[in-house]
This record gives structure tokens, sequence and C-alpha cells, in this order.
């Protein structure tokens, strides 16, 4: 599903050559749960934008189910962010001034879907992340977790095939993201694709592989239990 | 799409309403002075143009200054109407006299003439005759009233066949004019006609010979004919100097004060479109901010799948929502400011809103909104993703 070949990506700061990612590679398969894992300025955000299609690579190559990343227009990266991938970020980048409900149904929006389609998704995504009760609150009115299963939410209602996480328990207490991560595996229990981002061995160790990053640069794998 | 857009637009100047309303004020201000000022000029040019076309339209003013010798008489006036374009003549002279009965007593306009001037002037009848031949021809002590010397003087409009008493002689009033439609007959002048003869007797400031009088073409379109026939008669009579007598033409005045009407109208328009412009920069200024505000939220709507047209509808929208709603307002201010001004006018024209000018202010509104929304709605679709997902502002 995700192959990347010698990817690199190098950043100009005051004319020094900084490689934010050198000559990594990676392989993801469909229905695989993988923890991608280092110190921060390791480039594992880096990375994570290039595989979510924000960023492009400077170097080496992006297959994204098969096809090369390279060659997609801009029109044509929007609608594979649109429709094959679902961001859940560290600060959960909910609209403010949009509610829980609202928040979960603009990315079906962006699909052009019917209004009851909408429905029905958004309703389907609330069960999943239990937060039914709240889904006219603003986000402001929520608690840190509570943000982040609308976050999740939205990401579910677009039904992508690749879940991208950054760090989503970076901001809540052990508990609160316990709970996350058990809305992730039992995603990945259905099936979904989900890369899983975070400098936290702990929480790194609740997926099915593990790959390290380095200075840029991929270290080992290896295999977890997968349920902590 | 498009209405998400629009409900995604009211959402962000709802939330911000004191901001909203303060870049609104520009275009409001700029529709009112638009609006209000231009249908001012208007309707001051069609009060100036209606009293002008209740003279007549088809009306030509010959005032005498040197008669050469060979002064105007009665007959010559009524002779000039036997053939040719003129239709009616009628010798005109004014004074003013205090009219008086047992009910009041008022300073009045009185008008010596003949029959043909009511037709000249396409006067209307409430009850009565109006002046005959035989009355000018006998020099009879009979008048003809207006609506508001009837109701000023005599108390009532029923009063054919009573006598009024114009600077201490009786006079027998033969008919009553019906109220002018425009006027309410309490601000209409006192008027009394009376014939021609009978009035070079009742003043002394009025000669024998005829020195103004009017003349009617049988229509419009033959006035500038009507108008030629005339001064050849009249340089024949005054032995070919143009300066002894001035012939003023109706349609002329009108057009003159159209076009004077017309440029006033355009100026004011110009200078009022300058202040919608100032209105428009404001929007766009203020779009600029929202759009450096809220980098991070385009960031999002990307990330999760807004393409670049969509992120620049919903700025545009915006931005065309808050110069129309702008334009509502003004436009409806505008409608209560000419209700006051008419209001508190003292004279009778009533300023309405132009339709004309409220469309364009709508098309106006709309272009700048369009134009000044471009730039910040393109900068914000413009925006890259990860930059405006990493921007903390």
């Amino acid at each position: 599903m995700i192959r990347l070949n010698h990817v690199s990506k190098v950043y100009r700061i005051g004319g020094m050559k900084v490689f934010a990612l050198k000559n990594a590679s990676l392989h993801v398969r469909e229905g695989e749960f993988v923890s991608i894992v280092g110190p921060s300025g390791s480039g594992k955000s880096t990375m994570m934008n290039i595989i979510g299609c924000l960023d492009t690579a400077d170097e080496g190559e992006y297959f994204l189910d098969g096809q090369i990343v390279e060659e997609y227009s801009e029109k044509e990266l929007t609608r594979i962010r649109s429709k094959k991938i679902g961001f859940i970020f560290q600060s959960f980048n909910l609209i403010g001034n949009l509610t829980a409900e609202e928040n979960v149904e603009l990315p079906l929006i962006y699909q052009r879907l019917s209004k009851e389609e909408r429905k029905a998704r958004v309703e389907d995504a609330f069960v999943k992340v239990g937060l039914s009760d709240r889904r006219t609150h603003k986000p402001c009115e929520l608690s840190g977790g509570q943000q982040q299963r609308v976050a999740i939410a939205r990401a579910i209602a677009a039904r992508p095939s690749l879940f991208l996480a950054d760090e989503p328990t970076g901001n809540l207490d052990s508990a609160t993201g316990k709970e996350i991560m058990g809305i992730f595996r039992q995603l990945n229990e259905e099936g979904k694709t989900i890369v899983l981002i975070t400098h936290d061995d702990g929480v790194a160790r609740q997926a099915g592989r593990r790959i390290r990053i380095l200075d840029g640069q991929v270290g080992g794998e290896e295999v977890c239990s997968g349920n902590q | 799409m498009f209405r998400q857009s629009v409900k995604m637009a009211w959402k962000s100047i709802s939330s911000n309403k004191m901001r909203s309303l303060l870049t609104m004020l520009g275009i409001i201000i700029g529709v009112m002075s638009l609006v209000v000022l231009v249908s001012l000029a208007n309707g001051a040019a069609s009060s100036v143009n209606s009293q002008i076309s209740e003279i007549g339209s088809n009306l030509l003013t010959v005032n005498v200054k040197d008669d050469k010798g060979r002064p105007l008489k009665l007959e010559d006036i009524s002779e000039l109407a036997e053939n040719g374009e003129i239709k009616e003549a009628a010798p005109v002279a004014q004074s003013s006299v205090t009219a008086a009965s047992s009910f009041a007593e008022e300073t009045a306009s009185v008008y010596g003439t003949t029959g043909a001037y009511a037709e000249i002037n396409e006067m209307e009848l409430y009850a009565g005759r109006f002046l005959k031949g035989t009355d000018i021809e006998n020099h009879t002590n009979a008048a003809v009233i207006n609506a508001g010397l009837a109701l000023e003087v005599m108390g009532r409009m029923d009063v054919v066949g009573e006598e009024v008493t114009l600077e201490g002689m009786e006079y027998q009033i033969v008919g009553v004019l019906k109220a002018k439609d425009s006027d309410t007959s309490t601000t209409e002048n006192l008027e009394a006609y009376i014939p021609y003869t009978s009035l070079i007797r009742l003043v002394q400031d009025v000669p024998y010979e005829v020195t103004r009088f009017v003349v009617s073409a049988s229509s419009e379109e033959t006035m500038d004919r009507a108008q030629e026939e005339l001064e050849e008669r009249m340089l024949e009579r005054f032995s070919q100097d143009e300066d002894a007598f001035s012939i003023v033409n109706q349609s002329a005045v009108m057009e003159a004060m159209e076009n004077v009407s017309n440029t006033l109208a355009l100026m004011l328009g110009g200078i009022a479109g300058i202040s919608l412009l100032v209105g428009g920069i404001g929007i766009m200024n203020i779009m600029l901010v929202s759009v450096t505000e809220r980098t991070r939220e385009i960031g999002i709507r990307k990330a999760i799948g807004a393409g670049r047209g969509t992120i620049m509808m919903q700025f545009l929208i915006e931005a065309l929502m808050i110069s129309l709603m702008g334009c509502a307002i003004g436009l409806l201010f505008s409608w209560a400011a000419l209700k006051v001004i008419s209001a508190v006018g003292d004279s009778g024209s009533a300023y309405t809103l132009s339709m004309g000018v409220a469309w364009i202010a709508v098309a106006f509104s709309m272009g700048i909104g369009v134009i000044f929304g471009m730039y910040p709605a393109n900068k914000a679709a413009g925006q890259k993703p990860i930059e405006a997902l990493r921007y903390t502002g």
C-alpha cells in the first residue's frame, strides 16, 4: 500500500543543507498497524507529510496504492487526501467555529456526498468513537480526549484506506491516551491500515510493527505483540 | 457545494460580528451616499420638471421689450392664432391685489388675459366657465378663481355666481379651477383670472399695450416650426430688431434643466462611488487579516480534502456576502433617509428611492466584493497545506 524508495528531503537553513530524511525506505502493507518512532527532529513528521501527500520528496520515489505520487497534480493530490487518507493530528486541528458534528461532516462536503449519505456517515463515525452525546458542542467545550475523538471521527467518516496519526496521544493524559489507542486498534481490526507517528515507545509498542527513525534514516524494525 | 460555502461564509461573518459590521459600514455609507444623493438630485429635477410641464410644454412665452412705436394690441394677438402652426395666443399681464369676501381677505395674484389662456395652459374647471370673448370686449367684472383662492378667501369651492372683491371692485365669479393634484389646496397660490381689458382698468401698472403673451403650438412636435413662424412675424413687426422681443421655449428650458440635473446626479454619483470604493478596500483589508488569522484553518481544510477552488470560493463568497449585506443595509437606510427628508422638507416634492440607482448600487457592491475579495481569496487558496498547518498565530 505504501512504499518509500530511498526518499530524501532537504531543507536549507541559512545556506546549510539539512537532511530531514536521508535515503529512507519503507513498506507498509494493506491492513497493517505500523508505528514510526523516533525522537523529535528525527524526521518522522517529514515522513508523515510525504506519506500524507502534504509534501513531496526531493529525491526517491513514493508509491501509494502502486501509483507514484510525484506524478500527481495538485488537484489529484487534493483528491487523494480527500478520499484515501485520514489525518489525526497531535493538536486535534478541529475548526473552532464549527460544532463537532460540522467538523466531522466537513471532509464529506469536500467529497461532494449527498446530504443523506453525510448524515448517515457522521452518525456512524460518532458511534465508533463513542461520542454521540457531544455532537453539537464546539471544540472549545470539549476535553482534549473528546476533541481527539471528534478528530478521529472526522477521519473515519471520510472512509479512507489509510489513517495517518501524528502523535495522537501527545497532548493527552495516559488514561485518555489509552482509550484513543483502543480506537485505533479497533479500526485496525476492521482492516484499516494505520500509520502512527510517535516519540513514545510505550505508545509505539501497541502497533503491530515498529519502525525506528533517527536523523532522517530508517533504523531497525521490530514486530510487537500489538496489545499492551 | 455552493450552499455549503455560503453557510461557511455566514458562519465566519457571524462569529466576528463587530468586525464584520465595521467592514460593512464602509459599504453601507458608500451605498447610502450613492443612493440618497442621486435620488435627491433626481427628485429635485423631477419636481422642477413637473412645475415646468404644469405650465405647459408646448408653450412659447413672448416678452416685448421695445415696441418701436408699434405696440401690440389685443386684436394683433388674436390675429396671430388665425393661421399657421400657432394654435392659440393669449396676452398675459399680472398684478398683485387684495382679494376679499365676507369670509376672509388675502393678497392674491390677478392675471389679465383672454379665454385662449385656459386652453394654452390646459387649465381644468371645477365648476362654471372660463373667460369669453364678450367678457374681453365689454371688460366685464367677471373672474375665474383657482381652488386656492376659493378655499382661502371664499371658504369653499362651490362659489360660482358669488361676488369677490378685487382691489375694492366687485367681481362676479364665473368659474372655479380644479385643484392641481400635485399640490394640496393649502399650499396652492391664490390666483384670479379676469379679462385683460378689466385688469387695465383695475390697476395702474398694466398698460393697454400687450407686452407679454403666450402662444401654443398645435402639438409638441410642431413647436419648432411654430417658434420659427412666431419669430418671423415678430421680426416683421418690430423692424427686424432681434433685441426688441424675446421668445422663451418651455421645452428648451426643460431640456436645459434636465441636462443640469443629469450632470449633477452623475457628479454626486461619482463622489459616492469613491466612498464605495474605499469601502471595498476596507473589505480587502479585513479579508487579508482574516486569511492570515485562519491560515491554520485553511491548512486543516486542505489536509482533509478541500481543493484550491473550494477555499477560493469560500473566501470569495465571504467577501461578496459582506459587501452585499452592506449594500442591503445601505439601501434600507437610504429608503428611511429619503422618507425622513421628504417628510421634513417643506417643498411638496417627495423623494423616492429610484430603482435604477438601487440596482446600480447592488451591481457596484457585487463588483467590489468580487474584485476586492479576489486577492485575499487567491492568497488563501494558494497556501501550502503543511506550511499552513505549521502556522501558529
